[in-house]
């Protein structure tokens, strides 16, 4: 057996747990070599204080201090770095390097600051570019182009019954293609009327509403004669 | 001088024969068209709750009630490849022109007389023709032309009445039912609402060209937009009323 065997063979020893024969070989080698044998020795006191010892555990003299200790130490820790921080010059640097924790509303007020910020120096840059301080035709244009966006879609979906219809017109009778004709006409002039008040109007609510049903009844008559 | 007269007999001889042959022409075009034409006539018993619902292409509608507890449905049809399966669920006759007739082309007008008992729901539309509704009594009265014809509601009583077209007049003569809801639009044509004096109800008209005559309905309540939209209540405004058209006449007769 040799000292790498043996040393296999130690716990088992101390344990107990081994055969007759084994236990025989290892006594016998532990004879003859004193480094196992002090292993064997120092496993067995090991093994015996714990036995000895059993459920005792040995509390710090003053716990409360121990964990002031502690705390200290990481309060010094993070001190210096502060301090590092602030030996930072730049404001910029410690704006940038700072963490924003924002909520949603406060996230939606400074987005709005923002607009409104930029919509007054647009509206003060452009009265000065004039040079009377009148912004001449920008908020008509403006809301103009507004109403033209919000029937924008409307029309893309005109547009689409309006392609079907003509798919299908070849097919009706020429009667029935001049009611058509003459239908769309009197609809279309009555979204021309709607959109000039509008233009004029921007905010005038009843050819808000004739606009609105005028081009629903568009849509409808589309739809209805795209099944002809 | 015998050879002259003989030109003269031929002369007129021709001339009967060219307005014989003239009138047989006529005679045999008219024959014809009579022909073309087809009608139909099919009576379906009548419930509880009789329902109307007709989808045309092409032609009039007239709707009228009757003493009989069934519905007579009367169909004239100009073309002979024109279809007409009216189908009955229940209590409800259904005439669908488009799909009885889809993939057969042009089918022309249809024109269609019902006959129902009084207190029928009615439901018609037409993309073309004029819509006449008389006598009814029910829930709802509903006329819709999608492009042009003149739709004419006399003696109407009923919870939901609804008149629509692009271009054509509207007539209403009947009751505002307490509750009920009333709409009435027209894109280019005079609509004329002719009800008694003691309606009630909340009134929103509009007309982009101004013209709106309230006459004996007019009262101080009533709130204005220069003359193209009056908003107010006529009594104790239980019952809801929208007239709209772009342009012609809005008028409110009382009778």
């Amino acid at each position: 057996m040799n000292c790498e065997q043996c040393q296999e063979l130690i716990h088992d020893l101390v344990d107990g747990s081994l055969s007759h024969l084994d236990e025989l070989t290892l006594n016998t080698h532990l004879k003859q070599c004193l480094d196992c044998d002090s292993v064997r020795q120092d496993l067995t006191s090991i093994l015996s204080f714990c036995q000895t010892h059993r459920g005792e555990y040995e509390a710090p003299p003053n716990e409360q201090a121990l964990w002031l200790r502690i705390r200290n130490v990481i309060e010094a820790e993070t001190g210096s770095h502060a301090q590092t921080a602030a030996r930072e010059p730049s404001f910029l640097g410690r704006l940038m390097g700072r963490t924003w924790e924002l909520s949603l509303p406060q996230l939606a007020s400074l987005a709005a600051a923002i607009v409104l910020l930029v919509s007054l120096t647009t509206v003060v840059g452009l009265r000065r570019w004039d040079g009377d301080g009148s912004v001449p035709n920008v908020v008509p244009q403006a809301q103009a182009s507004n109403i033209n966006d919000r029937i924008w879609q409307r029309r893309q979906v005109i547009n689409y019954w309006n392609q079907r219809v003509e798919l299908n017109k070849t097919r009706w009778s020429p009667e029935m293609r001049e009611t058509f004709d003459r239908n769309l006409k009197v609809i279309d002039e009555a979204v021309a009327n709607s959109l000039n008040e509008l233009n004029q109007n921007p905010h005038d609510e009843v050819s808000e509403q004739m606009l609105n049903e005028s081009l629903n009844d568009k849509l409808a008559l589309l739809k209805e004669f795209s099944d002809l | 001088m015998r050879i002259r007269l003989l030109t003269r007999r031929r002369r007129v001889g021709a001339s009967y024969l060219a307005v014989g042959t003239f009138l047989t022409l006529i005679l045999l075009a008219t024959a014809g068209t009579v022909n073309a034409q087809q009608q139909m006539s099919k009576r379906y018993p009548g419930g509880k709750n009789v329902r109307v619902e007709l989808r045309n292409i092409s032609g009039t509608i007239v709707v009228e009630s009757w003493n009989k507890n069934e519905i007579r449905l009367t169909a004239t049809l100009e073309s002979k490849k024109a279809q007409v399966v009216p189908k009955q669920i229940d209590d409800c006759l259904m005439v669908d022109v488009m799909s009885d007739n889809r993939g057969r082309g042009d089918v022309g007008d249809i024109n269609f007389k019902l006959q129902v008992p009084a207190n029928s729901s009615v439901d018609v539309e037409t993309r073309r023709g004029n819509i006449s509704v008389s006598n009814i009594r029910s829930g709802l009265v509903r006329a819709h032309v999608s492009s042009e014809g003149d739709i004419e509601l006399t003696n109407i009583s009923a919870t939901q009445v609804v008149a629509q077209n692009v271009i054509g007049n509207i007539y209403f003569d009947g009751e505002f039912s307490s509750g009920g809801t009333y709409e009435f639009k027209s894109t280019k044509g005079d609509i004329t609402i002719r009800i008694p004096g003691n309606s009630a109800f909340r009134l929103v008209a509009a007309s982009q060209m101004r013209q709106i005559k309230l006459n004996d309905f007019w009262n101080n309540g009533f709130k204005t937009q220069d003359g193209r939209k009056y908003v107010g209540d006529v009594g104790d405004g239980r019952s809801s009323v929208s007239v709209t058209n772009f342009s012609g006449q809005i008028t409110f007769l009382r009778k």
